[in-house]
C-alpha cells in the first residue's frame, strides 16, 4: 500500500470517528458526558479568543523549561561527581535507589506544604524527576568509558585533569544527551502532573479544572490541546535528535 | 561449459540427480535497481555426491543454495529436486548457516527435537526424545542437553546445529560457510565429523565456502563462481582418494596442485577488488 | 582513578559506609527536627513513632487498597496489550495505516488523563483501575508489537525448511522470540503503573497511600506525610525489585554461564 493511500486512510478513520461522535444520536444523558466535537471546537475558540489559553501554555512552558534546565544541569553536575568517585557513589546508590523507586508525584503534597502555591512546588517536583534520571544516566556514562582508552592517554603521559576533560566529558556525552532527551518527556509529564494539584493556570489545571466542574466539553478541550501539544513536543525532539545524529557520527 | 560436464555426468551412468539447476537465474530489485543475483545457470548434483560452491562474495553461491532450499524461487529457469521442480521450503533437505539460529530459549536438546514436533513428521514423544540422545551423543555433546544456547560455546553451538539438521534424516544437506566463524582447530574437527557423518548416511551435500582448503578437503566436485554478475566459472573434480584425512591431507601434493590450480581461478576476482 | 584499586574497597567497608552514612543523615535530620527547623521538617523519631501506630492495622488497609488498584488494572492492561500487540504485529497493513496515530496518542501523557477517569467513574477504585489499565495497555501493546517485528526472519526460516506450518511458526517461533519484549514491557510498566495508581489516589479518593498522603497535607501533618513517604518508597523498590527478579527468571536463557 503506498503512502499516499496510508495517508488517506488515516484521514477517513479520524473523519469517520469525528463524524460518529459529532452525529451519533444519544440521550442529554450520555451527551452530557460525551459532548460532541462542535462544542469542543467552539471551546478551543473562545479560549483562543480571550487569549485564557496563552496563559496557561506559558505557565506550563515556563515550569517545564526551568525544572527542566535546574534538573539538568544539577544532575549532570552531581552525576559527574558521582562517576568521578566509584566509591562514594557505591556508598550513595541504595539511597539514590530508594528515592527513584518513589512515584516522585508523591512529594507533590510535602512540596506544597513545604514552598506553597504557586510555581515554586511545580518547578521543585519537575526539577527533581528530571534530576534523577539525568543523573543516573551521567554516572553509567562516565563509568561505562572504555578503560581501553583511559589507558591510552595515562601511557601518553595525561594528567587527571586532562582525561577528564579531553575523553570523559566527551565520552559520557552520548549518554548524557540521550537521558536529556528522555527527560523533556518526563518534564512535560511532571509538570502537567504538577498542575493537577492545587494550581490555578498550566494545562494541567485547565483539565483539572473542567473535570472537577463536571465540565465534559471543556476537558475534551483541554485534552485537545494536550494531544497537539504532545505530538508537537515530539516532533520537535525527534528533529533536534536527527539533527544531532548528523553530527554524531 | 558448467552445463556440458553436468550433461555429460547425466548420461554417464545414467544416475539420477539428485539437485538439478537448468537456467535458474535470480534478479533481485533493490532501491529502484536491478541486482543479478545469479545469471542463468546449469548445474546437476548426482545422489550422494559432495559439491563445494567456492567464489567471491557475491558471486551468487548463496543464492544458489537458497534456490534449492526453496526459500526462494527462482527469476528464470527451474530448480528440481528428485526431478521434481522446487515450490516453497524443502523440507527434505537439513540447512546449516553461518548464524547458528538455535532458538535461544530451548535447550540444546529442546532445538534437536524441534524438528520432530512438527505436524508435518508429528513423532510420538518417546521416540522422539530417544533419537534426540542417539544425535547427542553422535555430536559429542552429552552431558550438555540442558543447556541454553547462550551458555554453550561457538563450537557447541555448531554440533547442536549439525545435530539439528540431520535429526530428521534429511538426504541432502545444504550448508552456507557453516563454519565460518571459527577457529582453525575446531574447524577441522567440524568438518571430520561433517565428513563421517555425511558419508555414513550417504548423503547428498551442497557445500557453500569461500576456504580452499575445505573445498577439496570434502568435496567431489567444486564449482568455482565469480561475481558481478553471479555466474559459474568453472566445474572441477576433485580426485583425491576417499576416505580423506581431513588433518593431514593439506599436506598432500596433489591437494597443493588443486589449491593452486583453484587459486589461479579466483585470483582475477581477487585482483579486481571482490573478497572472497 | 582509571583502573580500579585492587578490592581493597571490599562490600563490607562499603555497607558499613551506607550504614554510616544513614544513621549520620538521620542524627542530622533528629537534630534539625528538634532546634526548631519549621514544622516541615519533622523529625525520625516522630515519624517511626507515627508508623508503629499505623501498624495496627490502617496502614495495611489503605496499602491493600492501592496495590489492588494496581493489581486489577495490570490485568487486562497485560492483557489486551499484548493481544492487540501479536494481532497487529501479525498484520502490518493495519498497522502501517494506524501507527502514526497510536504513535500521536502515546506522546501523551496519560496519566494527566487522570481527572478525566475521576470524572467519569468517580471516586472509589474503579477510576484507578481504568487508568492504570490504559497506562500499562499502551506499554505492553508497543512492546508486543515491536517485539513481533523484530523477530530474526533467520529463525523462522529455519524451522520453515524443517516443514512448520504458519501457526507453527508462530508459535514456536515468534511467540517465544516476541516474549522477551513482552516480559521487558511488563517490568517497564510496573513502575508507571504504581505512579499512575498514587496519582489517582492523589487526586481523589478515600483510601490508598495517596490518599493518606492527602489527608496529611491538609492537615500539615508532616509526620504522616513521611511515614507514607516511605512506605511509598519501600513498595516502590519491592515492586521494582519484583519484576526485575521475574524477568531475570523468565529469561533465564540469556544468561551467559561463567
Amino acid at each position: 500500500m503506498t503512502a499516499t493511500r496510508r495517508i488517506l486512510w488515516r484521514i477517513f478513520l479520524i473523519v469517520a470517528l469525528l463524524g460518529f461522535w459529532q452525529f451519533v444520536p444519544t440521550s442529554r444523558a450520555t451527551q452530557f458526558w460525551l459532548s460532541r466535537p462542535s462544542q469542543i471546537a467552539a471551546a478551543l475558540w473562545r479560549w483562543l479568543e480571550d487569549g485564557s489559553l496563552w496563559g496557561h501554555l506559558g505557565a506550563t512552558l515556563l515550569v517545564m523549561v526551568a525544572g527542566y534546565v535546574i534538573g539538568c544541569i544539577s544532575g549532570i553536575g552531581v552525576g559527574f561527581l558521582l562517576g568521578l568517585l566509584p566509591r562514594l557513589h557505591r556508598v550513595v546508590s541504595p539511597y539514590l535507589a530508594a528515592v527513584y523507586a518513589l512515584p516522585k508525584i508523591a512529594l507533590a503534597p510535602l512540596f506544597i506544604i513545604m514552598l506553597g502555591i504557586g510555581f515554586a512546588p511545580k518547578i521543585t517536583l519537575v526539577a527533581v524527576t528530571v534530576f534523577f534520571l539525568v543523573l543516573n544516566s551521567t554516572v553509567d556514562g562516565v563509568r561505562d568509558v572504555d578503560r581501553d582508552q583511559i589507558q591510552s592517554l595515562v601511557l601518553m603521559g595525561a594528567s587527571r585533569g586532562e582525561i577528564i576533560r579531553k575523553l570523559l566529558v566527551w565520552a559520557s556525552m552520548p549518554w548524557i544527551f540521550t537521558s536529556m532527551r528522555i527527560a523533556v518527556r518526563y518534564a512535560f509529564t511532571n509538570t502537567l502532573l504538577a498542575e493537577l494539584f492545587a494550581a490555578n493556570r498550566g494545562l494541567g489545571f485547565l483539565i483539572q479544572y473542567s473535570s472537577g466542574n463536571f465540565d465534559a466539553t471543556g476537558t475534551y478541550a483541554a485534552i485537545t490541546v494536550l494531544i497537539l501539544c504532545s505530538v508537537l513536543l515530539t516532533e520537535v525532539l525527534s528533529r533536534l535528535e536527527n539533527q544531532m545524529a548528523r553530527w554524531k557520527v | 561449459m558448467a552445463g556440458a560436464a553436468s550433461a555429460a555426468l547425466a548420461t554417464q551412468g545414467g544416475l539420477k540427480m539428485k539437485i538439478e539447476f537448468l537456467g535458474a537465474a535470480k534478479r533481485f530489485s533493490a532501491r529502484g535497481n536491478e541486482i543479478e543475483a545469479l545469471t542463468p545457470t546449469d548445474l546437476s548434483i548426482a545422489r550422494e555426491e559432495f559439491v563445494a560452491l567456492v567464489g567471491p562474495s557475491g558471486c551468487g553461491k548463496s543464492t544458489m543454495l537458497n534456490l534449492a532450499a526453496g526459500l526462494l524461487e527462482p527469476s528464470a529457469g527451474t530448480v528440481l529436486y528428485d526431478g521434481v521442480p522446487v515450490h516453497g521450503p524443502n523440507r527434505r533437505v537439513g540447512y546449516m548457516t553461518q548464524k547458528d539460529t538455535l532458538l535461544p530459549w530451548r535447550s540444546a536438546a529442546d532445538n534437536i527435537r524441534i524438528a520432530l514436533e512438527l505436524r508435518c513428521r508429528a513423532t510420538p514423544r518417546a521416540e522422539a526424545a530417544e533419537r534426540v540422545a542417539q544425535m547427542i551423543d553422535l555430536v559429542g555433546l552429552t552431558g550438555f542437553e540442558s543447556h541454553f544456547p547462550a551458555e554453550l560455546s561457538g563450537g557447541m553451538r555448531k554440533r547442536v546445529a549439525m545435530a539439528r539438521s540431520l535429526i530428521y534424516e534429511p538426504e541432502t544437506l545444504l550448508l552456507d560457510e557453516p563454519f565460518g566463524a571459527l577457529d582453525a582447530q575446531l574447524k577441522l574437527l567440524l568438518l571430520d565429523e561433517l565428513q563421517q557423518l555425511t558419508r555414513n548416511r550417504r548423503m547428498t551435500v551442497l557445500f557453500v565456502t569461500h576456504d580452499l582448503g575445505e573445498a577439496i578437503t570434502l568435496a567431489d566436485r567444486i564449482v568455482v563462481f565469480s561475481a558481478r554478475p553471479g555466474r559459474v566459472r568453472g566445474v572441477h573434480s576433485v580426485a583425491l582418494p576417499r576416505p580423506r584425512d581431513v588433518f593431514r591431507i593439506r599436506f598432500s601434493e596433489a591437494f597443493g596442485r588443486m589449491h593452486e590450480a583453484l587459486w589461479d581461478e579466483l585470483k582475477d576476482d581477487i585482483v579486481k577488488g571482490t573478497d572472497v | 582513578m582509571a583502573s580500579e584499586p585492587p578490592r581493597a574497597a571490599s562490600a563490607s567497608s562499603v555497607i558499613w559506609s551506607q550504614i554510616g552514612l544513614g544513621l549520620a543523615l538521620l542524627a542530622v535530620w533528629e537534630a534539625l527536627g528538634r532546634g526548631g527547623g519549621g514544622t516541615w521538617i519533622s523529625r525520625p523519631s516522630l515519624v517511626v513513632a507515627k508508623l508503629i501506630s499505623w501498624g495496627g492495622g490502617d496502614l495495611w488497609r489503605h496499602l491493600g487498597v492501592t496495590l489492588a488498584e494496581l493489581m486489577i488494572g495490570l490485568v487486562p492492561g497485560v492483557a489486551l496489550g499484548v493481544l492487540a500487540g501479536l494481532v497487529l504485529g501479525r498484520a502490518p497493513v493495519v498497522a502501517g495505516i494506524l501507527r502514526p496515530i497510536v504513535v500521536a496518542l502515546y506522546s501523551v501523557p496519560l496519566i494527566s488523563l487522570a481527572p478525566l477517569f475521576i470524572m467519569f467513574f468517580g471516586i472509589g477504585m474503579l477510576p484507578k483501575i481504568v487508568l492504570v489499565a490504559i497506562v500499562v495497555f499502551f506499554l505492553l501493546f508497543f512492546n508486543t508489537f515491536a517485539g513481533v517485528e523484530r523477530v530474526d526472519a533467520d529463525l523462522i526460516s529455519t524451522v520453515r525448511i524443517m516443514g512448520a506450518n504458519a501457526e507453527e511458526q508462530f508459535r514456536k517461533v515468534v511467540l517465544p522470540a516476541a516474549l522477551v519484549w513482552i516480559i521487558g514491557g511488563f517490568r517497564i510498566a510496573i513502575p508507571y503503573a504504581l505512579i499512575a495508581t498514587i496519582t489517582g489516589e492523589l487526586l481523589s479518593a478515600q483510601s490508598g497511600l495517596g490518599h493518606l498522603l492527602n489527608r496529611a497535607a491538609e492537615q500539615f501533618d508532616t509526620t504522616s506525610l513521611y511515614a507514607v513517604l516511605l512506605i511509598l518508597m519501600l513498595l516502590g523498590l519491592f515492586l521494582t525489585e519484583a519484576a526485575g527478579w521475574l524477568e531475570r527468571h523468565l529469561l533465564r536463557w540469556r544468561h551467559r554461564a561463567g
